[in-house]
């Protein structure tokens, strides 16, 4: 082939890439809402003498062209196969997948958060618990990366130094560990997010701990709905998906779930399936965010009531303690402020769990 | 705007070709110019008017400069100019800088203007010095075409991080300039080979340098591992896009000068110097060093000149102490080097390498460090007498994770790439299958770097602040 030839396929090869993907970008209608990083896209901006004046309309253009690139999610898996398979990086944005399971490189251990979370806790006891005959009870959800970074030798955070500064300061709860009881088959393969059918025995040692008694026997089912979880729209390469299982028994067929979410008393439902077959499945199990909802068991051989201060972990834990209490009160105080409990919850004799993941407690800047 | 950003690539500069392309010959500047606008405001909309100003500037006077050539009042011409030219960098870059040196001398609290740094000025403003200065000394005629002179400042694909092109050196292609086959070709592979030096292998580097920046724990290893990065880093972000720039010159038609030949591979700081940032250094020699009388002078006054220029060198580069000491720091070896060490360096290939790598490697902590402090900090870890672990757990992690490119960057820096490419296309079939290879190969390099732009939402290129 002589030069010319050569120059001439270069050119030819190069110009249909960038006319057709230009020609692409121009043409293609902007999507709203990335299902794989579940975020809203970036729209045209508006242009306006002022936006271009300071540059705003210049600079949300440029994550307007981002969002609305062609083949965005195909690009991004090209990134991160390139990253972990090309350049052998050990994680791609935090993520790595390793023997079929995606974790996440929480790391470092952030104090300020810690010190944050623990302030918060501190602002509930002063306020509503101190005062009163409550057992408290702490435990700490280790996330997916507890587990593997160990085996892949990965960064991960110093957990027994994120769990001793908890206990410090936190020691009017009584602390307990479950970080024992779980394993990395524990957890989605595909999600941050603990899997329900392994974590009866979590539910039992945390209703041991508080002095209840759980006796449900379980029927487990599973969703008809291949579940991508979080890290697998975030890492963007083609995995097998999770199938979500959840479980029902006599007793939870008859419990009643209440939720406040939109400031009044609404009838729920403890596995949403509108919500399982939706945008993030997980989120079938009590409706995903809510501030505030209770589980309320009429079959129950006890009085005893629960208030269970959570994050997202709780939502598939909560019902499997349903059996060992007459109502459980769920709240989440990302969603709702903790100067507002009082006027939702009457503070008496229950008992009272703060059952938090690792990764919303180095990452507490939610919590208000 | 960025070269390496989703605007550019796939928004701004299939327009501009079209454009370009579909424009009569007597126009293209024009289309050029307006782009280069376009560009400029994309990133700076109120600093369009300064350089437009500083256009000004130079055409007025290079006109009069022409005119009166021979006469007293054509260097009083040049004077103005310059001063005019200097007195806009001074004030948008080095402003605050001399403010806070006053006040720190003096006691005094003067205000600072805290002017936001114009982008490229740097670059543009040597640029019109380059050509006054050239009407002045008749190496250039004087510009008539109001277009073409702003058309030579303000041409996009070199106006905010160089190369600094002479105006000498393309007055012609202004006029005229040529488009074939090959010249198209040859921009394409440029363009995207600088663009996957910066996006695939600066921009890992600087993750890693970030990363360094960021932690309090530091190591020996972590140190060294700090200052090979970001000296890799600098060199991948500006060569890269350098290569960038000259690709996308040919794109239309003109021939910038290099401005890089891997100065890792020298065997002296005066060979790096001639191989790193050789339109600046070029620049320093023609229109500093030469007119203060270079080496014709007595050896004391040579010194001096050498000092002068690097001094300028260092401080062109930012304005803090730390790109003055880095300027000066070079000049202090230069001058070892041409009173003695050059002919004790021809000695030893590898000594002479080990010099030159250890050399820089410091240089580039000094040229990166927030302050003078840090600098020394990095150093003295890096040198073992820090009172710190050689590594740790998490710094193992890093050298881990980052390796491969930290060798792919190493490899990158030397000629071996090219003379194995080279060496290959001699073989029997080595034409057919690299003619077949390279077109898959410079697709892949643009599909990947695009991937790393969408997956990104933040890209600065190190030399912008410059």
């Amino acid at each position: 082939m002589n030069g010319k030839n050569r120059n001439i396929i270069v050119i030819a090869v190069m110009a249909v890439l960038l006319f057709g993907m230009s020609l692409w970008s121009w043409m293609k209608g902007a999507d709203e809402y990335s299902e794989s990083e579940r975020r809203i896209l970036a729209d045209f901006p508006g242009i306006t003498a002022d936006s271009v004046e300071s540059g705003a309309f210049m600079q949300d253009f440029e994550s307007y062209a981002m969002d609305q690139f062609p083949l965005r999610d195909k690009f991004r898996g090209l990134k991160s196969f390139s990253e972990l398979s090309v350049f052998r990086k050990l994680d791609n944005n935090g993520l790595y997948p390793e023997d079929g399971y995606i974790s996440k490189t929480e790391y470092p251990l952030n104090e300020e958060m810690l010190d944050y979370a623990a302030e918060r806790f501190r602002y509930i006891y002063d306020n509503y618990l101190s005062d009163k005959d409550m057992n408290i009870y702490f435990s700490i959800v280790p996330d997916k990366n507890y587990y593997t970074a160990p085996e892949t030798e990965r960064l991960s955070l110093d957990y027994s130094a994120m769990i001793e500064k908890m206990r410090e300061k936190t020691e009017y709860m009584a602390y307990i560990d479950i970080t024992e009881l779980l394993e990395k088959e524990d957890y989605y393969r595909t999600d941050t997010h603990w899997r329900q059918e392994k974590i009866i025995d979590i539910a039992e040692k945390l209703a041991s701990e508080m002095g209840a008694v759980l006796e449900s026997e379980y029927t487990v089912n599973e969703l008809d709905n291949p579940f991508y979880g979080v890290y697998c729209g975030q890492l963007a390469l083609l995995v097998e998906p999770d199938t979500i299982r959840y479980l029902t028994s006599e007793t939870l067929e008859q419990c009643r779930v209440t939720s406040w979410s939109t400031g009044t008393e609404e009838e729920s439902v403890l596995y949403n399936m509108e919500k399982a077959f939706g945008k993030d499945p997980y989120e079938m199990f009590l409706s995903g965010s809510e501030p505030l909802l209770t589980i309320e068991n009429p079959n129950a051989d006890t009085e005893r009531e629960l208030i269970i201060f959570r994050d997202s972990f709780a939502s598939s834990l909560a019902p499997l303690l349903a059996d060992g209490y007459s109502k459980i009160t769920l709240v989440d105080i990302r969603y709702v402020r903790s100067s507002m409990l009082g006027n939702f919850i009457e503070f008496g004799n229950q008992d009272v769990l703060f059952l938090y993941s690792t990764l919303l407690l180095n990452n507490s800047m939610a919590m208000k | 705007m960025l070269f390496s950003s989703i605007t550019f690539l796939y928004y701004f500069l299939p327009c501009v070709l079209i454009f370009y392309l579909i424009s009569p010959k007597k126009l293209r500047n024009t289309v050029l110019l307006i782009s280069s606008l376009v560009f400029y405001a994309w990133g700076e909309p109120g600093y369009v008017l300064l350089m437009a100003a500083g256009i000004m500037n130079g055409y007025i006077s290079g006109m009069l400069t022409e005119k009166f050539r021979g006469r007293a009042a054509s260097k009083a011409v040049l004077a103005v100019s310059s001063a005019v030219s200097i007195g806009m960098l001074a004030y948008f870059k080095y402003a605050d800088f001399f403010i806070e040196n006053f006040n720190a001398a003096t006691g005094l609290s003067v205000p600072l203007l805290k002017i936001a740094l114009p982008v490229g000025i740097s670059f543009y403003t040597f640029q019109i010095l380059s050509y006054v200065i050239d009407v002045y000394r008749g190496e250039a005629k004087a510009q008539r075409n109001p277009i073409n002179l702003a058309c030579y400042v303000s041409l996009f694909p070199q106006l905010i991080a160089g190369p600094i092109v002479r105006y000498s050196d393309i007055a012609q292609q202004l006029e005229q300039r040529t488009h074939t086959s090959e010249k198209t070709a040859e921009g394409i592979r440029r363009f995207i080979l600088g663009l996957a030096k910066k996006v695939l292998i600066a921009n890992a580097l600087g993750e890693l340098c970030g990363i360094y920046s960021e932690s309090d724990e530091k190591s020996i290893v972590f140190s060294w591992m700090y200052a090979a990065a970001y000296s890799l880093q600098v060199y991948f972000d500006f060569s890269g896009y350098s290569d960038m720039a000259i690709g996308l010159g040919k794109l239309f038609g003109f021939d910038f000068m290099e401005n890089f030949n891997y100065p890792y591979i020298s065997k002296s700081i005066t060979e790096f110097w001639r191989r790193w940032h050789i339109s600046l250094g070029t620049w320093f020699r023609d229109y500093v060093y030469i007119p203060l009388g270079g080496n014709r002078v007595s050896k004391l006054r040579w010194l001096g000149n050498i000092f002068v220029v690097w001094l300028l060198t260092g401080f062109w580069h930012g304005a803090a102490w730390n790109f003055i000491i880095w300027g000066l720091y070079f000049a202090v070896f230069l001058v070892i080097e041409k009173l003695f060490l050059l002919e004790y360096l021809k000695k030893s290939k590898i000594l002479s390498h080990i010099y030159v790598l250890f050399a820089v490697i410091i240089s580039f902590v000094i040229f990166g460090a927030s302050d003078i402090n840090s600098a020394a900090e990095c150093i003295r870890d890096m040198l073992g007498f820090g009172d710190i672990p050689l590594i740790s757990a998490e710094q193992s992690y890093y050298l881990r994770s980052f390796g491969i490119i930290l060798i792919i960057a190493v490899i990158g820096a030397t000629e071996f790439p090219k003379k194995l490419v080279s060496g290959f296309e001699k073989t029997r079939y080595g034409k057919t299958v690299t003619a077949i290879a390279e077109p898959v190969f410079l697709g892949m390099l643009l599909l990947v770097s695009t991937a790393y732009l969408v997956d990104g939402s933040f890209n600065p290129f190190l030399y912008f602040r410059f």
